[in-house]
This record gives structure tokens, C-alpha cells and sequence, in this order.
């Protein structure tokens, strides 16, 4: 279930990032302070998108960063940034990126739930653009909290 | 209809992807199954169609018909392309 994963210590709001590198540094630093995953984890999730293009920015204004398995996960985690200023990741459909998730997961299944809750919050209309827009961790859980119980 | 959500680890956008064509063949009725992929699996698998973003598609190369999708949340686009894949069969 996304909400068992996604707390509030994993979500931090308007962060200021320069580039699309430093996007996912700070997705990713929310999930090694809390020992979800290891330091070269972060690296597998840049060098993803270094291998195989920008498509990590899944819809308008969202990136989905993640590795595999074997990249160094220790725990199902996922986190949440909302940016300061939006930034390029170079996808020429849906740039700027204005939040973006980080999950791991420790097998190819495990993950499933989640991504399935969080592909309907993002199918909501004008999603992306209200949680860019929330002042707190605690906004964000509730709005998504509302949207899959509506389900 | 088959068809495979393909992106580069078959873990995370493909994924998106198959849930949101899943819920429209659903609601529009359609008969058939929605399998996640990675890149260096498809090959010998059959399919009707694939269906993955445009960077992805692009260097897909299998007999089905590789559909691109560009944004994978919205729902409009992916039931515009669900649709027309399914009156083509």
C-alpha cells in the first residue's frame, strides 16, 4: 500500500534543485538517511537515465526514479519531492519536472500495489500540479489518502 | 488484444503503463491481457501490439506494432491509442 511507504519523513517540499541529477540526489537522500537503501543506489537510478533517456518523466510535470533490485535496496521504500523551481530532465513531452517519486523494491512483484495506488493519484486530473502546489507532507498524505478512497 | 508495457527495467513506467491500459480495456470492455516487459525481454514473445514512451519505442524492434505513448497519466491519450489499436485488430 502506498501509504505504508510513503510517510512523511519520506516526503520534503519545495526543495531547490539545480539539475535533473540533483533531483534525484534528493529523492533518493530521503530513502539512504532512513537506511532503505544503499548509496549506490542513487547512482543506479542516474546512470538509468543516463543508459536509456528521460523517460523517467512518466506524465506532465512527474518523474518516476527507481533502480533494480540488486542496485542496493533493503526495504520496499518509496519517497516524494515537490520542487522549488521545476527542472529539465531533457523529455521533450513532458518537461519540467515539478515532483518527482523514488521507489525501490526488493523483488520484481513487491512493488506492484504501490505503483498501481500511485498510477491512479496520478491519473487524477491536475494531480501533479496540487501536490507541487502543497505546503507540508501531511497536505500531500491526505490528498492521496482521499483520491484512494474514492476507489 | 495482448499487448506488452515495455520500458527499460519493466519495473516502474511500463508498469504505470499497464495500469492505466488495463483500466481503460476494462472500461471499454475490451478482452485480452497487458504483460510488463524490459527492453532485452521481448523478443520472441508475442504480442498485438507494444506499447512504451517514445524513447523506449524507438529502439524497440519486434513484429507487433510499437505504439508510443507520451504522457502515461493521461488518460485521454492512452484511451485514444487503446481504442484505436483495438479497431485495427
Amino acid at each position: 500500500m502506498i501509504l505504508d511507504l510513503l510517510k512523511s519523513q519520506n516526503i520534503e517540499v519545495n526543495v531547490k534543485a539545480a539539475d535533473w541529477k540533483e533531483v534525484v540526489d534528493k529523492t533518493g537522500d530521503l530513502l539512504l538517511k532512513s537506511g532503505q537503501i544503499e548509496g549506490k543506489y542513487i547512482e543506479a537510478m542516474k546512470q538509468s537515465i543516463i543508459d536509456n533517456g528521460p523517460y523517467v518523466v512518466i506524465g506532465e510535470g512527474i518523474a518516476l526514479l527507481h533502480a533494480r533490485p540488486e542496485d542496493g535496496v533493503n526495504e520496499n521504500c518509496l519517497s516524494l519531492i515537490t520542487l522549488k523551481e521545476p527542472v529539465e530532465f531533457g523529455n521533450k513531452n513532458n518537461d519540467p519536472v515539478k515532483i518527482a517519486f523514488a521507489f525501490g523494491t526488493v523483488d520484481n512483484d513487491k512493488h506492484v500495489k504501490t505503483i498501481s495506488e500511485l498510477s491512479v493519484v496520478l491519473m487524477e486530473e491536475s494531480a501533479v500540479d496540487t501536490i507541487a502546489e502543497m505546503g507540508s507532507a501531511e497536505e500531500i498524505l491526505e490528498y492521496i489518502k482521499n483520491i484512494l478512497e474514492q476507489q | 488484444m495482448r499487448v506488452l508495457a515495455v520500458c527499460g527495467m519493466g519495473l516502474g513506467s511500463s508498469l504505470v503503463l499497464k495500469m492505466n491500459i488495463e483500466k481503460i480495456m476494462e472500461q471499454e470492455g475490451i478482452e485480452g491481457s497487458v504483460e510488463v516487459k524490459d527492453l532485452s525481454s521481448i523478443m520472441g514473445e508475442q504480442a498485438d501490439y507494444i506499447f512504451a514512451s517514445e524513447e523506449i519505442g524507438a529502439k524497440i524492434e519486434h513484429p507487433a506494432e510499437v505504439i508510443s505513448v507520451k504522457n502515461m497519466t493521461d488518460k485521454n491519450e492512452i484511451k485514444e491509442k487503446v481504442l484505436a489499436a483495438y479497431k485495427k485488430l
